[in-house]
Parts: structure tokens; sequence; C-alpha cells
């Protein structure tokens, strides 16, 4: 699958599944990749239980051992829009509106040991997919988190909040992303160490059949840049790969925005040059120079920026 | 290539089901058998009576008399203890309540006691030689062995332990004293009954013209005590006797011993240690002058003579009875004296004296030249010393001592005028409760403290430092105290290295690498893990026939001196043959015995030195007793095993590997190379492609990593207890890993390791984790701590308890409520902090309720309160046990290493973002710096990480055992294509990119799976910081400790940089204004700091800075001054002047030296400017 758009940038989506997507990025710079890649594990928001309310733990694990295992249950975050920080939200500590609730109440009677998985988790707004705990395995167990013998019991609140990775792992939507670029080694960033042969070390790169392999004959071209990226998301289930690389770009998107905004900012004391700002960042000056006096010549000091 | 398994579900299943037969890690029980067994000897076992019962009987008799007249020796009353007894722990007999009478060891740990059993001694006196009466003793309570066989443990399979509350594999071989593990360290001693040439100069300071020539056997009772005698070779040609009785050291004529064993002349003497050396005039010349001058100094002759001359004069040491004449006085002399392993038997005199004579040959070829000195550092000639035999050995000598206070007290009451009446039991009833019982409570003193307190010395170098705490810090550490041998405190002390070093004798029986490195190296070692020490006596009862079938000649037809073989068991002359013969029946003996033929024992000891040129003294040295190091190896002509011990070693060829042996030259092959190593060093994971020392770093490493030190935790009350929380297994693993059962206590995790230099925060041994990782948990760990709280400790016994647990009826802060339950314990969960009250009580005293509040900086949680009840159960409940759970997660200066000695420090938490990755988005857990190798060169740690990523590539375990690679097959080739077939670089490497950039990165990076361990030093435990704190009240300077919150000292070589780098100012700060900075009053006129006070305020006048010594004394008759010149002191008298005074500042200390001079009458004056 292709898409296009007329800046140039492309992406070329080679294989995809429930939780993982294998893609190659074009036409973008190195920076722009990374970005991306960057952002994809540690800026998409996701929700994880953040607070924990135990109640009643006689299980053999430390409190904040189970506290610490439910925090990295993946949980269903596609709409995770609807949800704001807690942060920015109205209410006092948590609310409907910026969290999501959980109860885990169970108890062993039985005389085996019995598992606790993240299916026991019962959710209060239970109308809802967001907050669902991701379960893969056949059985529909999810997660262990606890083991429990006879008269053993667990009674615990969980909040779950939106977050992001860069806080916490727990908050990070992605297990790994695979990134590559020029599999020839063409641009001759790496080296390709070998002892006796490098064809037979060096397992060759799936990636080389997309690209055409270096012509010996050819001199280097020490100006060639970097210009398709393979990517290989690998999601932890929280979100789908394609939101994951969505939400991404969105997130990415705002930031950029942010800085722009911030840089259009009248009033942003170091864009005034008229009062001695230190650089103009691409807007008119004043009437004044943009640049005051030059080191050598005034004094030293404040006479120059008031 | 041996592949190794994970055997995940193996152990799963055994969790689960525990063994219901036996214990499935038998390598772990072989691992403790020396304890153990040892200690199963003391008491009466399926092989003997008991060493404690044969003790006794060596003791013998103590007799007393009843009268003070000198002329009359009265009543007679002999004691002795007939039989020694030790009960399973029990319940006190008080206690009435208890239906359960055993004391299970579980108990004892969270009630901090003591896991004693009853000694019980049977004591039997007689009067005037009429029957006995016998009578049972309670000696106290006395401390048992783990799974001993005076233990309820023993025989226990893994689930009937863990009914009982301990391990499903819990070793025993320690005992518990007080809540603490302790057990008695094995310790290295001479071989037993085996004459040692020693050349010492130190034996030339017996006296003039002793020379540094000597002879020593350590002979060794039955009971396993000893007993040293010593040969000297005086300048002369003569011989003396040494020995130590009760510590005093004491020189007889040998000749004197010699005629006084058995009736014999000067001509037997002769010919018993020249045989047919007739021409040698070295030892004609010698021995004609070692017997004329005794003849000529002493003139006895006969052996009534001499046996009367030594018991007359050893009468008062041996403290000997009046009714003992002097002839059986020497001859209990010669009993407890002379080459004591020979009692015992119909011949005993005889034996003596032929040893004697043989150890004067040896004693002559030595000086001669003839033969060369024994090493007393090599094993071949060294045994082990056995934490059972020790404490069967000291309960001995309480038993004798127990004895003789009967005797002393018997006698002070005579001296006192009391009425002794031996006949009346009354009398004697109160002799015994008149004398300290209790031998338990001095066994419990030796284990708790290790120190020995002995009249006798027990024949050893050393007071204190028998015994150590088996800590349970990790598994690793636990296992490896039973396998430590020491080599005795005094060499610690020693200058010269040459105790330390590693001889090749030692191969196989103790591990070359595992000793740690820094003062006690190479004087505490630990065995191979193949090495066993034997603890029962073989049965040698065949041996002698065996030996006479064979062509040896007696011992009472032949003598002779080097130029035969001297045929020897235990220390007992059996007879003599040729050099050639002696050979052939040590070869056949071996053949035999590793047969099972002639009923030879397999572990007896065939040390067969061959003549040579000046090298060891020749002979057929058989060995059959205790204490020996044995080991297993195949021997070639049957592929049986024989167990090899360190003497006959030295002249044993053994292969290493099957590929090396040669034929005739070969007579053994190890079973497996890696038997050399201890437990721990066969742990670590391709150690032979490592460089030494590393391989011994991580041998001490394993032993401080966090790990898990258990899984019945909660029934221990351990002071600290420290564990990882998500322990795995390795990938690389050395198969005996599994054969040791560790994964049962997994001490660290596996992590994705990068080494690279990036970022510069992994500089000098510095590692950085990955953020990301460290969320996960990895390297997260918890620190248990266990308080004591006891409100009976001010009080006094019998006395009502006036402190009671939980809240009164008084007002009291309701906030206590906050961590308290309503019984005034703390509540299971809560989190505590530095100041937050953990328990209240209710002091009836003042009628008020009262906390104990929590006192460290670092927050805790409750993890568990325990109630001890009192030692009857009949009391109120008085102490609580309070265990907190302190939760580590790794922090930046938390140390790290893997198991290659490789340690370093988290400096930094990087945020997995701006971690360097791989083409498949794999980022390192963990990164450290390429500087760490080429110095250090652990090789094995590139090729562990190279296995673990191929291993978790392929799902598989892999085995790391040492010496299973070489050169034609090397693991870099063996993991190398493992790796390239699961789409990696044949070498480990792999491109990456910079995460901050995307960048690729110039070069490839060598990434792979290393096993990693958390170590115990963590910086929570470490930092030390003040800005202002506690000072000393005498010299106003920092206190010091970080306990104390007290300052880091700026010392004398700190002092002389700061001086060196001319910073003044920092000189100043650090040692004046952050230490004892004071402002004080001086007197610029007289120079004086001592002098100035502080004068009265008056109306109109503030306080003024005056100096006594310069103002005058104001009185009405002198010359007018003006009223505001006056000043007034504090006690209202008024003076004049003394107002020339400023301030200074200067360190505090110079006050206090000023004061202290001035109470020698010495004045400081210092010169003030500007005036």
């Amino acid at each position: 699958m292709e898409i296009d758009s007329d800046n140039g940038a492309a992406i070329t989506i080679r294989d995809a599944d429930k939780d993982h997507v294998d893609l190659v990025l074009k036409n973008v710079d190195l920076s722009v990749a990374n970005s991306i890649r960057r952002t994809m594990l540690a800026e998409v928001p996701t929700l994880a239980i953040d607070l924990v309310e135990i109640d009643v733990n006689t299980s053999v694990l430390a409190d904040e051992f189970i506290s610490h295992r439910l925090g990295l249950i993946p949980l269903d975050s596609t709409d995770i829009d609807e949800l704001s920080y807690s942060r920015d939200c109205t209410c006092d500590q948590y609310c409907d509106k910026c969290s999501v609730k959980y109860e885990l109440m169970v108890k062993c009677n039985s005389d085996s040991t019995s598992n606790v998985y993240a299916r026991d988790l019962s959710k209060f707004n239970n109308n809802k997919i967001l907050g669902d705990p991701i379960i893969k395995d056949k059985d529909g167990h999810g997660p262990l988190i606890c083991k429990l013998r006879k008269h053993q019991e667990l009674r615990i609140t969980c909040i779950a909040k939106k977050g992001i990775a860069k806080e916490h792992a727990k908050w990070s939507p992605c297990a790994a992303i695979g990134f590559e670029y020029d599999p020839w080694n063409k641009l001759k960033h790496t080296d390709y160490w070998y002892e006796v042969d490098a064809d037979k070390e060096w397992p060759k790169s799936a990636n080389c059949d997309w690209e055409e392999p270096p012509d010996p004959e050819l001199p280097f071209d020490y100006e060639s840049k970097p210009n398709n990226f393979y990517f290989d998301i690998e999601t932890s289930g929280s979100l789908t790969p394609d939101n994951v690389f969505m939400k991404a770009i969105e997130a990415l998107q705002l930031k950029v925005a942010g800085i722009a905004v911030e840089l259009n900012k009248e009033g942003v004391e170091g864009n005034d040059a008229s009062n001695g700002g230190f650089t103009t960042y691409g807007k008119t000056p004043g009437n004044q120079s943009p640049v005051g006096d030059s080191y050598g010549s005034g004094s030293f000091g404040a006479s120059s920026w008031s | 290539m041996t592949t190794a398994q994970f055997r995940t579900l193996e152990r799963e299943r055994r969790f689960q089901n525990p063994p219901k037969d036996k214990s499935a890690y038998p390598m772990l029980e072989a691992a403790v058998a020396p304890h153990v067994g040892s200690f199963n000897q003391l008491v009466e076992n399926d092989s003997n009576e008991g060493l404690l019962n044969m003790a006794v009987k060596d003791i013998g008799y103590k007799t007393m008399f009843d009268s003070v007249d000198t002329d009359r020796l009265g009543n007679k009353l002999r004691i002795r203890v007939d039989a020694v007894e030790i009960t399973k722990p029990t319940i006190p007999n008080n206690d009435k309540l208890s239906i359960n009478q055993k004391t299970l060891p579980y108990e004892c740990r969270e009630r901090m006691i003591s896991y004693k059993g009853k000694l019980r001694l049977k004591v039997a006196y007689s009067v005037n030689d009429e029957p006995e009466v016998t009578e049972f003793r309670d000696c106290g309570l006395l401390p048992v062995m783990l799974k001993s066989n005076r233990c309820h443990l023993q025989n226990l399979s893994p689930a009937e332990l863990i009914d009982h509350r301990e391990e499903s594999d819990e070793l025993g071989g320690y005992f518990i004293v007080n809540g603490i593990e302790k057990l008695i360290r094995m310790l290295i001693v001479q071989r037993r009954n085996h004459a040692m040439a020693l050349i010492r100069p130190s034996f030339g300071n017996r006296g003039p013209s002793y020379s540094k020539y000597g002879i020593q056997i350590r002979c060794v009772r039955p009971d396993q005590t000893s007993q040293t005698n010593v040969l000297h070779y005086l300048n002369d040609g003569n011989v003396t006797f040494r020995f130590s009785w009760k510590k005093n050291e004491y020189l007889i004529p040998v000749s004197m011993i010699l005629k006084a064993l058995i009736e014999t002349n000067d001509r037997e003497i002769f010919d018993g240690i020249i045989g047919d050396d007739l021409s040698n005039s070295f030892l004609t010349d010698r021995l004609e002058l070692l017997l004329r001058s005794y003849n000529k100094t002493y003139g006895l002759y006969s052996k009534q003579e001499t046996l009367a001359y030594l018991g007359d004069k050893f009468r008062i040491v041996f403290d000997g009875t009046p009714d003992l004449s002097d002839i059986e006085m020497g001859k209990i002399v010669l009993e407890k004296i002379v080459l004591v392993h020979l009692n015992g038997t119909a011949t005993t005199n005889m034996d003596k004296f032929k040893m004697i004579l043989f150890m004067i040959r040896k004693l002559y070829s030595l000086v001669s030249g003839d033969c060369s000195p024994d090493n007393p550092d090599a094993t071949q000639h060294q045994e082990i010393l056995l934490g059972g035999f020790l404490y069967g050995m000291i309960v001995k000598e309480k038993i004798e001592e127990y004895l003789n206070n009967f005797k002393l007290q018997v006698q002070s009451d005579l001296t006192r005028g009391l009425k002794v009446n031996f006949n009346e039991r009354k009398y004697i009833a109160r002799v015994f409760q008149r004398i300290n019982e209790n031998i338990g409570q001095k066994l419990q003193y030796f284990l708790s403290t290790g120190n020995l307190v002995s009249q006798s010395g027990l024949d050893l170098q050393q007071v204190s430092g028998y015994t150590v705490v088996a800590e349970k810090i990790n598994f690793h550490r636990f296992i490896a105290h039973f396998r430590m041998v020491h080599r005795g405190s005094f060499f610690a002390e020693l200058k010269t290295t040459t105790v330390r070093k590693l001889l090749p004798e030692s191969w196989g029986f103790l591990c070359p690498v595992h000793t740690p490195d820094g003062s006690p190296c190479g004087l505490l070692n630990h065995l191979s893990h193949k090495c066993e020490i034997t603890t029962i006596p073989s049965n040698v009862s065949s041996v002698p026939s065996v030996l006479s079938k064979l062509g040896v000649m007696s011992a009472n037809t032949v003598c002779a001196g080097p130029s035969m073989c001297c045929v020897q068991l235990d220390g007992k002359i059996i007879g003599w043959t040729t050099h050639q013969q002696g050979k052939v029946i040590a070869d056949t003996l071996r053949y035999w015995k590793v047969q099972g033929q002639e009923n030879l024992p397999v572990d007896l000891e065939i040390g067969y030195v061959p003549p040579s040129n000046k090298g060891q003294y020749p002979g057929l040295y058989l060995f059959g007793g205790a204490s020996r190091m044995i080991r297993p190896v195949t021997y070639l002509p049957t592929s049986g095993t024989d167990y090899l011990g360190p003497f006959e070693q030295v002249y044993i060829n053994v292969a290493v590997t099957p590929e090396e042996i040669e034929s005739n030259t070969h007579s053994h092959v190890e079973e497996s190379p890696t038997n050399i190593l201890s437990i721990l060093a066969n742990l670590t994971p391709f150690s032979d492609f490592n460089q030494s020392p590393r391989n011994m770093y991580q041998c001490q490493m394993g032993k401080q990593t966090m790990g898990t030190p258990g899984v019945g935790l909660v029934h221990r009350s351990d002071n600290k207890l420290y564990r990882l929380q998500t322990g795995q297994t390795p990938i690389v693993k050395a198969n005996l890993y599994d054969d040791y059962g560790m994964d049962n206590f997994p001490n660290g995790m596996n992590a994705v390791v990068a080494v690279i230099s990036y970022t510069g925060y992994d500089m000098d041994d510095a590692m950085i984790i990955n953020k990301s990782a460290d969320e996960r948990g990895f390297g997260y760990g918890t620190v248990y701590k266990v308080e004591k709280v006891d409100l009976g400790m001010g009080r006094r016994k019998g006395e009502a308890p006036t402190q009671h647990f939980g809240f009164g009826d008084d007002d009291w802060p309701e906030e206590w409520q906050n961590t308290l339950d309503t019984d005034g314990l703390p509540m299971i969960g809560s989190k505590v902090e530095e100041g937050d009250p953990i328990v209240a009580y209710f002091d009836d005293v003042v009628g008020k309720t009262k906390v104990k509040t929590y006192h460290s900086n670092e927050p805790a949680y409750i993890e568990e309160v325990k109630l001890l009840a009192s030692e009857v159960g009949n009391e109120e409940c008085q102490q609580i046990t309070i265990k907190y759970r302190v939760t580590r997660q790794p922090l930046i200066g938390d140390k790290f290493s893997s198991r290659h000695g490789q340690k370093g420090v988290c400096s930094r938490k990087w945020p997995t973002t701006d971690m360097p990755f791989s083409e498949t988005g794999i980022q390192p857990d963990v990164i450290i710096n390429p500087h760490a190798f080429p110095s250090r060169m652990t090789i094995g740690m590139f090729v562990e990480s190279l296995a673990g990523k191929a291993g978790a590539l392929h799902g598989i375990a892999q085995d790391a055992t040492p010496w299973k690679f070489n050169e034609n097959d090397t693991p870099a080739d063996y993991f190398g294509d493992q790796l390239l077939r699961a789409g990696y670089n044949y070498h480990g490497n792999e491109p990456m990119y910079s995460g901050a950039t995307g960048e690729e990165l110039r070069a490839d990076i060598y990434i792979g799976c290393v096993y990693y361990q958390r170590l115990r030093h963590m910086v929570n435990d470490k930092f030390q910081v003040r800005s202002t704190g506690p000072v000393n009240s005498l010299t106003m300077q920092p206190v010091k400790g970080r306990k104390r919150s007290g300052g880091i000292r700026v010392g004398e070589m700190e002092r002389d940089a700061l001086i060196g780098h001319g910073t003044a100012f920092l000189l100043q700060d650090r040692l004046l204004n952050c230490s004892d900075y004071t402002q004080s009053s001086i007197c610029k006129r007289c120079g004086s700091l001592l002098s100035t006070q502080n004068s009265v305020a008056k109306i109109g006048k503030l306080s003024s800075v005056r100096c006594r010594s310069c103002s005058t004394k104001f009185s009405k008759t002198s010359k007018f001054v003006s009223e505001s010149e006056i000043w007034e002191d504090g006690q209202g008298k008024k003076f004049v002047g003394g107002g020339d005074t400023t301030t200074i500042a200067i360190p505090f200390v110079l006050k206090y030296l000023d004061s202290e001079l001035a109470a020698m009458g010495i004045r400081l004056r210092y010169n003030v400017e500007p005036k």
C-alpha cells in the first residue's frame, strides 16, 4: 500500500497485523524519521494504572510489587483522546473525565493455588472499550498478576490515568521499533567490521531488496543523504500500530506547533530585539540596529543591553 | 559441546510438590557433609559408641580423700563420667502448657533463642573401691547442629522440611545461637599420626645447643583430641622429646622415654635406629653420644627405675594423687603424652618404642641432609579440623573440668573444716550443687563468640575466631561458608607470605580461585567442590594381615633406616620391606581397594614415598583416619572410582583429561577438570577465558550480591536480609548450576548489554541503565530489617511486668493511630518514617501510654509483627519483633556487576529514547564502556554476551562450563554460527543508531545478553553529607561517623593537597569555617585569650568585654576614678581598666589548647595587630 502526498513524503506499508506494522518512510529527512520514532516510543499518550489503593493484600507479594505489576498491564487506549490528563482536569484528584477506575477483588477458596489475571480487573464504567486490559492469550486470561493460596485475598482499587512513556515506561504503546536506513551502507555511515570476509560474517539485511545495490564503478557520493527509512513498529497492544504512528505524528505536530506559537508571541523577552533581545528569530526587528555594540567597543556588561 | 537446559517446568513442579523421599540436590547435602558428619560422631551412632563416650573413658577417674592429716589418706572417693547423652531440643521442663514437646529450629530463629538439647552425664562414683553408684546429672542445654542426629530435622524429606517451616533443601551443618546461625569453621591442622621432618629456626630458641631440626608428630586419640610430640636435635647429637601440657612445655631426654616404655638396653636402641647401616659414621657417632650422655647424667637403667623417676618429676604437673606410686605415675605420663594414637592395644608400649626409634632415625637423616624437610604448608601434610570434632574436644575438656571442680570443692570443704562424708548421699549431692554444672552454657559462649576458653589449649594455635555467622545474604554466600577452610588466625599475623602461597599439592583439594584478596588471601581457602572430608575412621582392621600376605616383614623381626621401606598404618609401624616390593605392595593395595577386595576401604590412603636422592623420607604410609581430605578420581586399570588423599596424590600421575593419558605414566584420570574448582568458582561462566584475578573477584562479588537468601523468609528474623524482587535463571550457566539447585535462589537478571562509549556517563567503570528497564523492574530489590522491642529489658527476674503492649485509658495523641492498630501494634503494610510510632505500650509506673519510634531516615513498610512469648509461656507478652520492608529500587550510585569481576556503579538512568538502538529496535538495558576490557582481559564476559545473545535468539540455555572448548573449537565459532543462523552478525556486533539523532553510529557495537548481579553496596547505606550538625563538645569540631550525621575528615593528606594547589580559601573553609570556627575576645594589651570576660551591664552602660588581668581592683580607698570607668563582674566585684579588648576569629581548639597549657602553668600570649 502506497500513501503519497504532495510534498514528496511517502509511506509504503509492507506488512501489518494487529500489533505490528512494517513500513517504509520515504523522502523525509533523517531528523524527521527519528523524531517520529522517538515520539512513538515516548510521547504517545496511553492509559495505564497509576494509583493503587490497597485495602487487603494477604498475598505473598508486597503491596508495591503488585502495584508495579498492575501498572505494567497494557490497557486499551484507542479512545484515549476522550480522556484528559489528570493534571489538566478540573477535578480534585481524579474523576471520570481523566481516569478509569478498576476493582480487583479476589480471594482464593480452593485448596490449590489460584491465579489472578488481568481479566479479573473489573472496570467501573463498562460501556466503553477504553481501558479494557489487553488480552492476547487464547485462554483469555491476560497477564498474570499474582498467585493466591487458600484464604489469601486481594482487595484493590486501581485508577488508570493518561500519560506518556517519557514519565514512566508503562505508558509506552510500543514494545520495540525497528529502524533502518541505507541497508547497503552506501553512505558509509558505518563500518561493517569484519575479520575475514564481510559477506560471510554479515547477514544481508532484508531491506536490501528494496534498494539498488551499490555500483562499485560509481564514485562515492558524499552529498547524498538517507532517504528511505524502514520502520518495524511493534506495539504492546494498548494501541494499534497505525494508531501509534498517527498519534505520534499528531503529537509531533502539536509540539512543533507549540514551538511556533511560542516563537511568534510578542512579549517573549528574547524575541524583542528592541529591548535588547538575543535574537529576532526571523521577525523584523525594531528601528534599532539588531546588533548592539560589539564586545570590544562598549564597556562590558549592561550598557549595550539596556 | 554439551548443552544446558532451563529445567523450568521440572523446578516448577518441584516447588508445587516437594519430593517426599529425598532431596533433589544430593550434591548440596554432600557440601555440608563434613560438618554434619563430624557432629554425628559425637554421640552414639551407626559406626561407634560416640566420641564423647570415648572421651570420658580417656578422662578416667578423679580420686580424692577426706582426710586433712598429712600422714593419713582417709576415705577414698573415685568419680568418673560413665556416659554422655545429648537429647534432641525440647521445651523446658517447667513448661506445663505446651502440647508439642519439640523445639524446632524455625522457632529458635524467630524467637531469637538457641537450638539446644539437654546434656546429661552419667556420673559414677565409688567410695573405698566399693561398687559404683551412678547418677544422672543435667549439665545444661547444649547447642546442637541442625540436621545432625540430635536434630529434629535429620533425615526429613523436602516435603517434611517444608512442614517444619524450613527451606525445602535445608542443609543444616550450623547451630542457632540466640537466633543467629553460627557455624564452626574448618581449620587446617597438621596431618595426624605422621612424623614430619621440620627445619624451624625457632626450634633453636628452646635452649643452648638446641638446633633448628626437629621431628613433629600430631597424635590423635580415638576421641579426636590430639597431643603433639616433638623430637629436637641438639647440636651435640643428643635428642630431646618435647610436649606441651596445659600450655606449658616440657623437655625429656628421648632415651628416658625409650627406657621407660619397655625393658630395653642400649644395644637394642642402637640396633633399632641404625639397622644394618653400621658404616654410617655420622649416625653411629651421634647415637653413641646419645646413649652415653644419658647414662652418664641420669644413671637410670631399668624400666622401673626410669618410670619411677618420670613419675616423681611429673607428679605435680599431672595432678597425681597420693595413692599412686611413682611407677604408676610414670605409666600415666607415658599414656597421656607419648604417641597417644598408639594407646589401647596390648603392644602399645612396643609400638611407641618402635615409632620413636623411627622418628629418631628420620631426625638424623634430616640433620645429615639425607632427607628433605617436609613442608607444613603443603596440603600433603595437612588435614582438616572439623567443627564437630572441635566441639567434642571442648565438651571433653569441660567434662574434665567438671570432675576437677568436684574434687576442688571437696578439698575446699576440707580446708574450711566442713564435715566431709563420702558415704552420705546428701553430701555428694551438696557438692554437685555447689559446682557449676552448666557445661551447655560454656559451649554456647564458645559458639556465640568463637573464643576458646581452655586450660590445655587443645593442642591448637589460636584462642579466638573459631566460629563465624552463616550469613544469608544470598545462597552463594551461605553455601560458601560450609566449604570454607581457614589456615588459622596464627598465620594471619605472620609477616612471611609463604603460608599463603598456592602450592601444587593442593590440586583438587583446595580451590585455586576461591580465596579473598586482601588480608585473608591464601589463608581462607575453599574446598574444591568434589573434595570430601572423612568423618568416620575407615575400617582398616584387615590391612595388617593383607600386608603380611604381601610380604611385609614384621616390625619385630627387622629394624632399618631409609634403606628399607617402612610400612606404617595410621602412625603405627606394621613392618618393613624392600623399596621395590613396597611399590608393588602399594600398587596391589590400590588395585584391591578400588576393586573392593580383601575388605580394604576405598578411601584408604596409600602414600608410597619412593627412595630418592635427598627427597622426602621414603616409606609406605597408609592412612585411614577421620578428617582427611579425599577426592574421587577414575582409576585407569579398572575404570573404577578411587579416592585420592593429598599425601598419596603427590606420587600419583593423574591425567586431567582422557586425551592426555599416556600409558605407563598415568594411573588415574580426573573425573572432570572442573573438579578442582569450588562451588562458586564453578558457577563463573567461561572462567577459562578470564584473567585469573577476575575470577577471584567474581567469587567475592557473587557473595555480596543482593539475591535470594531463601524462600521461607517469613520464618526468619535476620537483622538484615536482601532480596532481589525478580531474579532470573541465567541463559548462560555451567551445568553444575543446576546440580547445586542454584535456580531455587536466583542471584541476578539477564540484561541486554552494549559495550559502547556513549554519553560519557559510562566513564571509569560507571554503567548506564536504561530508564525504561529500571521502570519495568530491572534490578529492583528489597531490604528486610528486623527490630526487636523488649519491654522487660530493665526488669529483674521474677518481678511482675510494669509495661504492657497496647493503649492505656489515658489521653494520648490521636495521630498515633495512623500507623498503630487498636492493639498498640503497627498495622501491616503501613509506611513508617523517622519518628513515627511503631508500638504503643502502657507504663504502670507513670500511668501513661508511651510509644517507641522508628529510628532510621529511610522510610519503610511494616512487613510483619511477631509476638514472642516467654520461655515457659505463662507470662504476659513482653517482646515483639517488627520486620520492616525497605524498598530499594536501583539508584544512581548503586553497584552492579557481571559474573566476571566487572563491577560498576550506576551513573545515570538514561531515557530510553536517547539510548542507542539496533536495527531490530533492541535497546540495551545496560551500557558499559569498552575501556573496561583491555587491561582486565575478561574475555569470558564477551563469550557470555555472545552465548547469551545466541541463547536468547534461539530460546535455549547455554552451557558455560569451563574447559569445554579448545583452540580448534572456539566458542566464538560455536556461538557465531548460532548467531548467523538467527540472522545476526557472526561476531556479535550490530550496527546501531544514535537514539538522539537517529544517525547510524560510526562503528558496529558489541551487544549481547549478560547476567547481571546487583551488589548489596547501595548509596542509601553509604551517602554522607553534612552542612552543620553535631559537634564534639570539647573541641567544637564536627563529630565523625555516618550514623551520627558527622562530617568526613579532611585529613593530613587532603590538607596537603589543598596547600599544594594553593587554594587558600578552600583550605580555610575546610579547616576553619566548616569546622570549629569561633569568635573569641582577646586582650590587645596582654595578649591573653583566657582573661577576658563580660562586665555586668549597668544603668546607662552596656556590658563590655574586659580583660581581668589588665584591670585593677577598685577599692574606695584608692585614688579617684570616674564612675563610668568602673566595671563590675558577676560577683559584684568592681574593677577599673582592662578595656583594650577586641574580637578575633580562631579555631576553638586553640582556646582549648590555651586552657590546657594554662593548667600546666604555661601562658600563651598573642600579638594582636593593629593595636
